[in-house]
């Protein structure tokens, strides 16, 4: 072979090997995140667009299409792909300024807050005075969503967050425990087929459902929480459907699909002074607001307690905990069954409250919602629940005057994805758990409870 | 140093001698499908001395140790662990924290703190296993769970103070050096007030200076607070150092036995062990032989 054969041959090479390493425009980063902002104008436009209906499948695309709103819609997120593109140092520096200059007030204040007892006591002092005096001043359908809903909830997410935030267990149903509460109340104040030996007042009820919520959850976690991670989160949901099968199908003692109703309210009679919850929801709050704050500075106890602590080293790494005499079993169980028993309260008050049960009410669903509004939140953390589930309940009724009724979870459910991405230890986490996270994306720790950690599960 | 953890976790108390056997196992053998992790391994430890246990890689001396704590269930076999009260317990088959409440507590090869907690924390954790105090006093703030607080509190910085890094105990155990990591664990272990302490190559991945030290604790925990010490180590000089008795595992079967310096005599032991000539690489290739043969008898 001649040695100008061999350049040829080198040089088609070369240029094979240019036309490999080359890529076509589409191709590049740059413009397939065009293409997935296109995307989501054209969704954006179904979505906030008009609502199908059977007779005419395709006239709601149609109007979508024709009109102008997708227009509006390509316009914002191709603008939004245009800016991230082609200004996007000036804007993070913006960005980065803003957040220097804020965040680090913010770190010194919530610092001294940590620090000072004082200011944390006047901070706690100022929440309170804000939740006993702000709910009259509200209308009267914020008034019921506060108690029904937002009060309802931040009792279950205190509950919960016991579960899965300081002991590590994946509860999907923990709702069902709000179910066994909530037919307790319904079948002690005589408003189920079955007769009770005695009719009780509804604040009698509270221990009688407490007892059993403890006992369910004991019989739930007793064979369960052997199972780690996933398996018990499957168990968890299983009994859940149990709950709700139940509720729906065994007429003799629950009534069936019709539920219960009329189940009476609140109501007190010691000695001269009685005094009996009605249909105003201001009441209600202020009772609600007493569980809530009890169980708080009830619950703020076990987190920096033997127990808590006991719950964390379970959480990090179960192998070891046991290696240290911390009966796991028995840790995990004290948390499953508190966390039932908180559930079980708020069963009995929503009942009161609401007056009527159906098995409706308990559907796997609002098991996923709690949790969700403690992820959102951050697990671990009370004040962090407590928000998780305020502003998560909130949200869909302040929609409901902005968009679709219809479409109100799927911008509940867009918020959570996008909080997931940015901000996974949510909106106010727990110190234990931020450090946890951190260590395990540096690959130090192990904040996943069920994952094993590097090395076998014994060595 | 201090010795105020002297007191509590005690000097045998009369009725249980030193010198008597703390821990015994007897033909214990633990297989994982066809493979014979343990096989027939019978072990004396006394009251009071350090025992080490030698022997290749994957000669099964972890597993000896999970076996032993509850981690693991061998097939065969009693592992008998006589307390100092003078009772005795079977441990074959118990969980792992009743173990550790009996008395035996363990470190482990791949140190497993808790890492987003602090040193102290560690520590209390270990200590608060003894104490009772359920879950509606610590809710009710009463005062037998405070005490149970302050009992830990004082415990853990008392431990802490004993392995050397009380000036580290608001540390988070994650962020600690690798040295010290070994210094919590040890702590943390001994916090359950145990008998007999299991360490699982404790100076693995230390330097020289700290292996010296840990050398000194091992002879201090022994010593001033009269735990017995069951050790696992690849480092020679400290086992000849520290060891009152040596044994030796290869392939899951106890190959010799006795003082270090016997040992490190032993033929067995020096073609299982520490042979390198021709020779012994022969011998290896019989005793692996010899494994082939007692395990597929064992399985008939
Ligand atoms: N859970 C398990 N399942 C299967 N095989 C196992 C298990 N645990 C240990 N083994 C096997 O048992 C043998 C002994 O392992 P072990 O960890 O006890 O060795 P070792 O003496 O501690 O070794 P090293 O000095 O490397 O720590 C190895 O072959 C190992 O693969
Ligand atoms: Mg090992």
């Amino acid at each position: 072979m001649s040695s100008v054969d061999t350049s040829a041959g080198l040089n088609r090479t070369a240029a094979a090997a240019a036309k490999l390493r080359h890529r076509a425009w589409y191709q590049q980063p740059r413009y397939q995140r065009l293409g997935a902002m296109v995307a989501l104008g054209l969704l954006l436009t179904l979505v906030t667009g008009e609502q199908g209906s059977t007779d005419d499948l395709f006239g709601a695309i149609e109007a979508d299409f024709t009109g102008p709103t997708v227009w509006v819609c390509l316009a914002i997120t191709v603008g939004l792909w245009a800016l991230r593109e082609f200004v996007d140092e000036p804007v993070r520096r913006g960005w980065e300024s803003v957040r220097s200059g804020v965040g680090g007030p913010a770190n010194k204040v919530s610092a001294q807050v940590r620090k000072d007892p004082r200011l944390r006591w006047g901070l706690i002092a100022l929440v309170l005075a804000v939740a006993i005096f702000l709910p009259s001043g509200l209308e009267r359908y914020w008034q019921t969503v506060l108690v029904d809903q937002i009060a309802v909830y931040a009792l279950l997410a205190i509950g919960l967050n016991i579960v899965i935030g300081w002991a590590g267990l994946l509860d999907l149903g923990f709702f069902a425990f709000f179910a066994v509460g909530a037919y307790s109340t319904a079948y002690w104040t005589g408003r189920l087929p079955v007769e009770p030996p005695v009719e009780l007042n509804n604040f009698w009820v509270i221990p009688i459902a407490v007892v059993t919520c403890l006992l369910a959850g004991l019989l739930l976690g007793a064979p369960t929480l052997r199972l780690r991670g996933d398996y018990l989160a499957i168990v968890t949901l299983g009994f859940h459907e149990i709950v709700y099968l139940i509720a729906k199908n065994a007429d003799g003692f629950t009534n069936g699909p019709s539920g219960a109703r009329l189940v009476p309210d609140f109501s007190i009679d010691i000695g001269g002074f009685s005094y009996e919850w009605s249909l105003d929801p201001i009441p209600y709050w202020y009772l609600m607001l007493g569980f809530i704050v009890l169980l708080i500075i009830l619950f703020a106890r076990l987190e920096h307690s033997r127990i808590g602590r006991a719950w964390t080293a379970i959480r990090e790494d179960e192998v070891a905990a046991a290696a240290n005499g911390v009966n796991t079993v028995k840790y995990k169980l004290m948390a499953f069954a508190i966390g039932a028993s908180t559930s079980g309260i708020a069963g009995v008050v929503y009942t009161s409250k609401v007056g009527y049960i159906n098995p409706e009410s308990f559907l796997l669903l609002y098991s996923i919602l709690v949790l969700s509004y403690v992820i959102f939140g951050g697990m671990g953390s009370i004040p962090g629940v407590l928000i998780g589930a305020a502003f998560l309940v909130w949200l869909p009724e302040a929609l409901r005057d902005y968009v679709d009724p219809q479409d109100r979870y799927m911008y509940l459910g867009a918020l959570l994805v996008v909080m997931m991405i940015y901000r996974p230890q949510g909106v106010w986490p727990s110190r234990r758990r931020q450090r946890e996270l951190k260590m395990a994306e540096e690959g130090m720790g192990d904040a996943d409870a069920m994952s094993e950690p590097a090395g076998g599960k014994f060595s | 140093m201090t010795t105020d953890v002297t007191k509590e976790s005690g000097t045998p108390v009369p009725g249980a001698a030193a010198g008597d056997t703390v821990l015994e196992t007897s033909g214990v053998t633990l297989r994982f499908g066809g493979l014979t992790c343990l096989d027939n391994v019978d072990l004396e430890m006394r009251r009071g001395e350090i025992l080490a246990v030698i022997g290749p890689n994957g000669a099964g001396k972890t597993s000896l140790f999970n076996s032993l704590t509850g981690a693991y269930t061998p097939q065969e076999g009693r592992i008998t662990f006589r307390s100092t009260d003078g009772r005795e317990h079977q441990l074959l088959g118990r969980k792992p924290h009743v173990v550790n409440r009996l008395g035996l507590a363990r470190t482990f090869q791949n140190i497993r703190l808790f890492g987003a907690l602090t040193a102290l924390e560690n520590v209390k954790i270990a200590a608060e296993t003894r104490l009772k105090a359920g879950p509606i006093s610590v809710m009710c703030g009463l005062p037998n769970a405070r005490r149970a607080e302050r009992e830990s509190d004082e415990r853990a910085h008392e431990l802490l103070r004993f392995v050397g890094i009380e000036d580290k105990l608001n540390e988070l155990a994650a962020s600690l050096s690798y040295g010290d990591q070994r210094s919590l664990e040890i702590a943390r272990a001994l916090a359950t007030r145990p008998q007999v302490l299991l360490l699982d190559e404790p100076a693995a991945g230390t330097n020289p200076t700290e292996k010296l030290e840990l050398e000194q604790l091992i002879r201090r925990i022994n010593s001033e607070l009269g735990v017995s010490v069951l050790l696992i180590e690849h480092d020679m000089r400290l086992v000849m150092s520290v060891a009152d008795r040596v044994l030796v595992l290869s392939f899951g079967k106890k190959i010799a036995e006795g003082a270090p310096a016997e040992v490190q005599r032993h033929p067995a032991v020096i073609e299982a062990y520490l042979g390198t000539s021709a020779d012994d690489a022969a011998a290896v290739e019989n005793i692996i032989a010899e494994q082939h043969e007692s395990g597929e008898t064992s399985n008939e």
